[in-house]
């Protein structure tokens, strides 16, 4: 299995032999955290940033009558707030949903690499701004997607971002996620989960095996949901000045 | 005065062929619909699903219910609390 921080990163700047060697030591030391842990709570003042390397975690926060709100989903190769040392506190949790195998990147050497490494500062700005479109992506689905389209959307999400780190093939992935966390993240009640999924299911559109998903016809789903990938920013900016282009010559004035 | 509550069938097209359903009316307004759950929907089949709510019973929580009596007491108790 590729390095899944790697993997992601290669699509948000050109990496160097020198930024991967760097990116293969800084995740070498690796945690293992089970399943619904929490990784950073509420009123944290974190120093140091934390990295999931393996398994699915989210950013959730619990209201006062109990009820849970999914805002995010932190899969392989996704970062818990790259500069959260500037944050005076946490103002949500990060959990762990499945067994994750979670990195944590001192602030030091967070300082270093904005400081002394343009690709790499460049590369996790990227992922910065990728999460930000993935949360409006979700804000649009909350506030204008219907219930088919909200789930039909996030497996659609999902298959590209397991895909850009090595965990899905072409059409499916493992999919740890319960009905209870889907209805969490989609503003739903389960069992209008439960409802969308059959009727996912008798369209044929999807197959759910043992924890594995599998989109049988994607370009279906992603008409369905309305998806739009760009919001992910896969595509490279091919645009030399916004490159770390030291050695590059500026235009003449 | 409490409101009375009134129970109407009805089928929902919640699923292709529709399901089993119920309106509840508070003097008259409806207030909530009732769906009965099919099979499919596995330990939860044979209950009452709170399917929508309005007024005082509108919001995020779908609760599902043992019968058609046990929701119209909790109903009451919602139109009770914001009234």
């Amino acid at each position: 299995m590729p390095n899944p921080l790697i993997a992601k990163l290669e699509h948000g700047a050109r990496l160097t032999d020198e930024d991967r060697q760097l990116l293969k030591k800084l995740t070498a030391r690796r945690r293992h955290v089970g399943p619904y842990q929490d990784i950073i709570r509420e009123g944290d003042m974190p120093e140091d940033v934390r990295l999931i390397m393996d398994g699915f975690a989210c950013r959730y926060q619990i209201l006062p009558d109990g009820k849970r709100h999914i805002m995010a989903y932190l899969v392989p190769g996704d970062i818990c707030d790259f500069h959260v040392a500037i944050l005076g506190e946490m103002d949500h949790n990060i959990g762990t949903l499945t067994s994750c195998s979670v990195v944590e990147i001192s602030h030091e050497t967070i300082h270093d690499i904005t400081t002394k490494h343009r690709n790499l500062n460049r590369a996790f700005w990227w992922g910065t701004l990728v999460d930000e479109g993935i949360l409006r992506e979700w804000l649009v689905s909350l506030g204008r997607r219907s219930a088919a389209q909200r789930v039909a959307h996030l497996f659609c999400e999902l298959l590209i971002r397991l895909q850009t780190v090595g965990l899905a093939d072409q059409n499916s992935f493992d999919m740890p996620l319960t009905q209870e966390e889907l209805a969490d993240t989609l503003g739903l009640s389960t069992l209008h989960v439960n409802r969308m999924m059959q009727e996912l299911r008798e369209k044929g559109l999807i197959t759910t095996a043992s924890k594995r998903l599998t989109i049988n016809d994607v370009e279906r789903l992603q008409d369905i949901a309305q998806f739009n990938p760009n919001f992910l920013h896969l595509g490279p900016r091919e645009n030399k000045a916004n490159e770390d282009s030291r050695d590059v010559q500026p235009p003449a004035a | 005065m409490a409101p009375v509550l009134t129970v109407q069938p009805i089928r929902v097209a919640t699923s292709r062929h529709g399901d089993e359903g119920r309106l509840v009316l508070a003097d008259g307004l409806l207030v909530a619909v009732l769906v009965l759950l099919s099979d499919q929907y596995g330990p939860e089949a044979g209950r009452w699903f709170l399917e929508t709510g309005y007024g005082p019973v509108d919001g995020v929580t779908h609760p599902t219910f043992a019968d058609v009596s046990e929701a119209q007491e909790w109903i009451a108790g919602r139109l009770a609390t914001r009234r």
